[in-house]
């Protein structure tokens, strides 16, 4: 195995523990809430995930603009990996986020703004990557991504604050302070234990991009050879 | 009627295999997906350069 895809292994790896160390946390040792009772131990998983899901988008945002200000190939295969681990993110929250919902609003789906704003950002990207998959053009597929990503990107702002602007059924953000310490560890750790999987899924997936744009741009050119020096060519002239 | 929410284990346990699941199946489709396109390019990726 190649030493970096190894170290990127090994992240995910470490990672994978982390998140199994902080669900059996928040599962078996951590005290059930005084309202929600054991419901609220999706709380462990499903806050870490959207965290982790608006941080990975905004890397998204930063390939984007990376691209665009340097046309480095290098930074459209973040960005198309960003973006696809950040939508699958996106979409474990919602699904996370409906089976919360049942219990404890007695839905699967309400058209809050917290839940729209979220599921605007889910198609978002998600159209954005279904679309490059029709685009041929290497060259055109990057400047649509990274101008389509930065339009994109507009909503995550909007999904993190949409909980203060309007009435939501969504409670707002918790702090340290208003969360009870037997919760911070359960939550921190999944945190980290997720910050490290999609870290180290992001750098293989820019891989895979990497290699197919190989295929579709074909190896550098060889180095053109040394010019003929002036008699030799008037030899060949003759 | 105690305003607290009675069981829901199910729910937990719902939301937690679905988010082992769908991590766990998409950590396998991108090492099958490089080990794909590294079959496919014949790879070395010593020589890739648009990474």
């Amino acid at each position: 195995m190649h030493r970096s895809t190894a170290r990127l292994t090994a992240l995910i790896a470490f990672g994978a523990v982390l998140l199994a160390a902080g669900s059996y946390w928040g599962l078996a040792r951590a005290p059930s809430e005084m309202f929600m009772g054991d419901v609220q131990r999706i709380m462990y998983v499903h806050v870490p995930t959207a965290w982790n899901a608006m941080l990975v988008l905004t890397f998204a945002f930063v390939c984007a603009v990376a691209f665009l200000l340097t046309n480095a190939w290098k930074w459209d295969n973040r960005l198309e990996a960003a973006m696809e681990v950040g939508v699958v993110l996106s979409l474990l929250l919602c699904v996370q986020g409906a089976i919360w919902a049942k219990p404890t609003w007695g839905v699967w789906w309400d058209w809050d703004p917290r839940l729209t704003t979220t599921a605007v950002m889910v198609f978002a990207f998600g159209g954005i990557l279904a679309l490059r998959a029709f685009v041929e053009d290497p060259g055109r597929r990057a400047v649509f991504s990274a101008v389509a990503c930065i339009v994109a990107f507009a909503d995550v702002p909007i999904v993190y604050f949409s909980v203060k602007w309007w009435n939501s059924l969504h409670q707002a953000q918790s702090s340290p302070e208003t969360v009870s310490k037997a919760f911070h560890w359960p939550l921190r750790v999944n945190a980290f234990g997720i910050l490290f999987l999609w870290c180290g899924l992001t750098g293989l997936r820019t891989r895979v991009a990497a290699l197919r744009l190989r295929g579709e741009l074909g190896p550098p050119l060889p180095e053109a050879p040394p010019a003929p020096r002036p008699a030799a060519a008037q030899e060949g002239a003759r | 009627m105690s305003g607290v929410i009675q069981g829901g284990w199910e729910f937990v346990i719902a939301a937690y295999a679905v988010s082992g699941l769908v991590l766990a199946g998409y950590t396998a489709s991108v090492f099958l997906r490089l080990r794909s396109e590294r079959l496919r390019n014949g790879a070395d990726e010593t020589q890739e350069t648009h990474s």
